[in-house]
C-alpha cells in the first residue's frame, strides 16, 4: 500500500474519530465518574425519577408517530418523483426536499403564527378557526406535523435513489407477466427495502433527538427537559447521564437496521452499474389525480408555512430590523457553512474512496461510524464536545469556531460520505486501473482522475455539507463560542421574546440564504451537464 | 530470461475458478496471442500481468523479477512499466485526447515541452493529430480505439497488453486497425500480448498463439 494513501486515508479516519467518537467516549467516562469517583450516581437520579420515564415515553411516542407519518408521505413521494412521469416531478422533489435543508423549527414558527390571534387564518376564516387550529396543533400533533415534514425528504430521497438503482432487467422480467403497478410493489419496492428501513431508522432517531420543535408546541420530551436543561445549567454529569440513553438508542436502532438489512439479504438495490436512467413508469389515468394530490400535499406542508412566514413578516421594515439584529449571525453562519461544507466534502470523499477500496473492512467501519454520529442527537454531540474540549489547554479549539467545525464534521460526514460513495460507484473501475497501469500514483489518481470523474458528486456533497452546517441548531446552540452564533441559533434565542414580525422576517431570511445558493448552484450544475 | 511470465497460477473469485495451473512466458519482441471463447480467463491473464489482479497460487514475474506470488502483490501496477488497452478502453472522459496521453507522462515528471512533443508525435503516428483537443465522448469507436492505443504507447512500455481492442468495431475497420497495430509494433519494437476470441485476428497478429479454454491453456 502506498504511504501517501495510508497517510491521507488514515488522517481522514482519525479526524472522524477525534471529531465524533472521542466526544462520545469522553461523555461515557464523565457520566460514570460523577462526584469524583467511579459509579452510577449520575444515572441513579435519572433512572429513579418518574418524570424522566414519562418524558422518555413522550419522546418515543413522538419519534414513532413521526416515523409512521414520514413513511406514509416519503415512500409514495419517492416512487412518484423517482420513477414516474408525474408532471413537474423534479420541481416537486425540490419543493418537498426543502424542509430537510432548513432547521425544522422554522415550520413550527410558521404554524404557530398561522394559528395566532392576528394570524392569516384568523383574518381569513375568523378567530374561531384560528383557535381551533392552534388548539389542535398544540402538543403532540404539531410536533409530528413539523418533524415529519422536516425529515420525510430523507425517506423520499433514499427511496427515489434506490428505485433508480434497481437493475432494469429485474423489472423487465416482471413486466412480461404483470403490469407496472405490480412490478413496483412486488419487485422494485422490495428491492428498495433496505433504503426504506434506513430512512425510517434515521427519521426515528432524528425525531427522538430534536430539541427545537417540541418546545415550540410545549410538548415535554426527554432530550429537551433533561439534556438541554442540564447542559444549559452546566450540570455536565447529569447532562452526560441523560445523553447516554439517547446515544445507546441510536447505536441500537442503527445496529438493528444493519442486522435486518443483512438478513433480508437485499444489498443490490441502489448500486446499479448499468448506464442510463431506468425506464419511467407511466401513471396512465392516475397521472392527473396523483399530480393534484402530490402538489396539494407539497403546497400544504411546504408552501403554506413559507407563505405564512412571508405574510407575517410584512414589509421591508421587518427585514431591515432583522438584518440589523442578526445580519452578523447570517454572515457568520454562511461563512461557517462554506468552510464546513468544504471540509465535509473532502472528508466524505476520502472516506468514500476508502469505502470503495475496502468495502468490508475499514470502509464499512467508517461508514457505520459516520452514520451513528449523524443520528446521535445534536445536543448529545454538543455535550460531548463540551466535556472533551472545555479545558484551559484546549482553548485554541474550544474558544474558537474550530469547535463548531469539529462538531459539523462529526454530525454530517455521513451525508457527504453517502453522496460521494454513490457517485464513485458509478465511476467505471477501468478509469482508475488505466491510471495505475500508466504509472500514476495513488494520490495523483485521486486528484487527476477520480475527483474530476466524480465532480458532480463532489459539488453536491459540498452543497449538502454546507446546508447541513447552516441548519444545525441542537449542537451549535450548546457549543458556539462567544460572538459566533449562527442565524438559526440567533432566531432560537430571539424567538422567546422577539416581536413576531421580526422572527418571521428572520426565518424568511434564513430560507432565502439557504434556498437561493442551493438553487443557483443546482442550476449551474444542471447547465454544465447539459452543455457537456 | 522471459520478459513476462506466469508460473502455475490459480485465480479464484469466490467459488469460481477463473484460472487454474496456467504457466506461460512472453519473450522480448514477440507477438503472443491468447485465443479462446468468452469467459475462458483471457482478461484475467492480462490483469495478472498488469498487476490489477493477484494470483491465489503461483507466481508472476516481470523482467525476471518476482512481481506477485501466493496472494501478495509485490510490484504495483504503476511500477511495472507495461501498457494496457482495456476491453472497454477506459478513456478518461474529463480530459481531452491530448490530456489522456499526457497524464502518465506528467506522473513521471516529464518536462512540459518534452511532454507536448511526444504527445503530438504519438498522435500523428495514429493519425489523430487534428483531434488533440477533442473529448473522448466526441470521437467515433475507431478513433477511441486509437486514442487508447496511443495513450498506452506514449509511455514507451516494454510490452503492450491488448484486451480484445477491436471486438466492438465492424470488420473492415478492425482489419485496418490490426494493420496499424502491426505497423506500430514494427516501428516501436514493443512486445505484444494480444487477447481475442477471433481466430482470424489471431492469424493476422500472432508470431505465436496459445489457446485457452475454461481457465486453462489448451494444447
Ligand atoms: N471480478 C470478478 N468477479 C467474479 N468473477 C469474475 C470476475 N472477473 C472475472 N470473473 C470470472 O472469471 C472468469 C474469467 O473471466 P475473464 O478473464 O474476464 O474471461 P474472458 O476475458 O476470457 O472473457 C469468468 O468466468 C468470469 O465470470
Ligand atoms: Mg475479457
Amino acid at each position: 500500500m502506498s504511504p501517501v494513501r495510508r497517510a491521507v486515508l488514515g488522517s481522514a479516519v482519525l479526524l472522524l474519530v477525534v471529531a465524533g467518537l472521542l466526544p462520545v467516549a469522553g461523555m461515557i467516562l464523565r457520566s460514570l465518574t460523577a462526584g469524583g469517583h467511579l459509579g452510577f450516581e449520575a444515572y441513579r437520579g435519572l433512572l429513579g425519577s418518574a418524570r424522566q420515564w414519562s418524558l422518555a415515553g413522550n419522546s418515543l411516542l413522538l419519534a414513532a408517530l413521526t416515523t409512521v407519518a414520514a413513511l406514509l408521505l416519503g415512500v409514495p413521494a419517492g416512487v412518484l418523483v423517482g420513477r414516474t412521469d408525474l408532471p413537474g416531478r423534479r420541481l416537486l422533489a425540490a419543493l418537498l426536499a426543502m424542509p430537510l435543508l432548513l432547521p425544522p423549527y422554522l415550520n413550527a414558527v410558521a404554524w404557530m403564527a398561522a394559528g395566532s390571534a392576528s394570524g392569516p387564518v384568523a383574518r381569513v376564516l375568523g378567530e374561531g378557526a384560528a383557535r381551533t387550529l392552534s388548539h389542535w396543533l398544540f402538543g403532540l400533533p404539531g410536533c409530528v406535523l413539523v418533524l415529519s415534514t422536516a425529515f420525510m425528504p430523507l425517506i423520499m430521497l433514499l427511496v427515489a435513489a434506490a428505485l433508480r438503482g434497481v437493475p432494469p432487467r429485474l423489472e423487465e422480467a416482471g413486466l412480461l407477466a404483470a403490469p407496472w403497478r405490480t412490478v413496483l410493489l412486488r419487485i422494485s419496492l422490495p428491492l428498495a427495502a433496505p433504503a426504506i428501513l434506513l430512512g425510517a431508522a434515521l427519521v426515528f432517531l432524528l425525531a427522538l433527538g430534536d430539541v427545537t420543535v417540541p418546545p415550540s408546541f410545549r410538548y415535554p420530551v426527554f432530550a429537551v427537559e433533561s439534556l438541554s436543561q442540564f447542559s444549559a445549567f452546566y450540570d455536565l454529569s447529569a447532562a452526560t447521564a441523560a445523553a447516554m440513553p439517547l446515544a445507546a438508542i441510536t447505536a441500537a436502532v442503527l445496529g438493528l437496521e444493519a442486522l435486518v438489512s443483512r438478513w433480508t439479504g437485499a444489498g443490490t438495490a441502489g448500486r446499479g452499474r448499468e448506464p442510463g436512467p431506468p425506464p419511467t413508469v407511466p401513471l396512465g389515468r392516475f397521472r392527473l389525480p396523483a399530480a393534484v394530490t402530490a402538489w396539494s400535499v407539497a403546497g400544504l406542508l411546504v408552501g403554506a408555512p413559507l407563505l405564512i412566514l412571508v405574510l407575517r413578516a410584512g414589509g421591508p421594515a421587518s427585514y431591515a430590523a432583522a438584518l440589523g439584529q442578526a445580519g452578523g449571525s447570517l454572515v457568520r453562519g454562511l461563512l461557517l457553512a462554506a468552510v464546513g461544507g468544504t471540509l465535509l466534502a473532502a472528508e466524505g470523499f476520502l472516506l468514500a474512496v476508502l469505502g470503495v477500496e475496502r468495502p468490508r473492512g475499514a470502509g464499512a467501519a467508517a461508514d457505520a461510524t459516520a452514520l451513528f454520529l449523524f443520528a446521535v442527537p445534536g445536543a448529545v454531540m454538543g455535550v460531548g464536545l463540551i466535556v472533551l474540549w472545555n479545558h484551559p489547554w484546549a482553548n485554541l479549539i474550544y474558544a474558537t469556531p474550530l469547535i463548531l467545525l469539529l462538531g459539523y464534521l462529526a454530525r454530517s460526514t455521513a451525508v457527504t460520505l453517502r453522496i460521494c460513495r454513490a457517485t464513485l460507484e458509478l465511476v467505471p473501475p477501468g478509469l482508475v486501473e488505466a491510471g495505475r497501469v500508466a504509472g500514476i500514483g495513488w494520490g495523483r489518481r485521486l486528484v487527476w482522475i477520480l475527483a474530476p470523474a466524480a465532480w458532480r458528486g463532489l459539488a453536491a456533497a459540498w452543497l449538502a455539507g454546507a446546508v447541513f452546517c447552516l441548519r444545525d441548531v441542537g449542537m451549535t446552540l450548546l457549543v458556539h463560542p462567544p460572538g459566533w452564533d449562527t442565524l438559526p441559533v440567533r432566531i432560537m434565542t430571539l424567538a422567546a421574546n422577539g416581536a413576531p414580525e421580526l422572527i418571521a422576517a428572520l426565518c424568511v431570511l434564513l430560507v432565502a440564504a439557504t434556498v437561493i445558493p442551493v438553487g443557483l448552484l443546482a442550476g449551474l450544475v444542471g447547465r454544465m451537464e447539459a452543455g457537456s | 530470461m522471459s520478459l513476462l511470465a506466469l508460473e502455475d497460477v490459480r485465480v479464484t473469485f469466490g467459488h469460481r475458478v477463473a484460472l487454474d495451473g496456467v504457466s506461460l512466458a512472453v519473450e522480448v519482441g514477440e507477438r503472443l496471442v491468447l485465443l479462446g471463447p468468452s469467459g475462458c480467463g483471457k482478461t484475467t491473464v492480462l490483469r495478472l500481468l498488469a498487476g490489477l489482479a493477484v494470483p491465489d497460487r503461483g507466481r508472476v514475474l516481470i523482467g525476471g523479477r518476482l512481481a506477485a506470488a501466493e496472494g501478495r502483490l509485490l510490484v504495483e501496477p504503476e511500477q511495472r512499466g507495461l501498457g494496457m488497452v482495456f476491453q472497454d478502453l477506459a478513456l478518461w472522459p474529463h480530459l481531452s485526447v491530448a490530456g489522456n496521453l499526457e497524464l502518465g507522462l506528467r506522473a513521471r515528471g516529464t518536462p512540459r515541452t518534452d511532454r507536448r512533443r511526444r504527445v503530438r508525435a504519438m498522435l500523428e503516428l495514429v493519425e489523430l493529430g487534428e483531434l488533440a483537443g477533442a473529448r473522448p465522448g466526441e470521437l467515433s469507436g475507431g478513433q477511441q480505439q486509437r486514442v487508447a492505443l496511443a495513450r498506452a504507447l506514449v509511455l514507451e512500455p516494454e510490452a503492450l497488453l491488448l484486451d480484445e481492442p477491436l471486438s466492438s468495431l465492424d470488420l473492415e475497420l478492425a482489419r485496418r486497425l490490426r494493420t496499424e497495430i502491426l505497423r506500430l509494433q514494427e516501428r516501436l519494437g514493443f512486445t505484444l500480448v494480444h487477447v481475442t476470441h477471433d481466430p482470424e485476428e489471431a492469424d493476422q497478429m500472432a508470431t505465436r498463439t496459445l489457446r485457452m479454454d475454461r481457465g486453462r491453456l489448451a494444447g
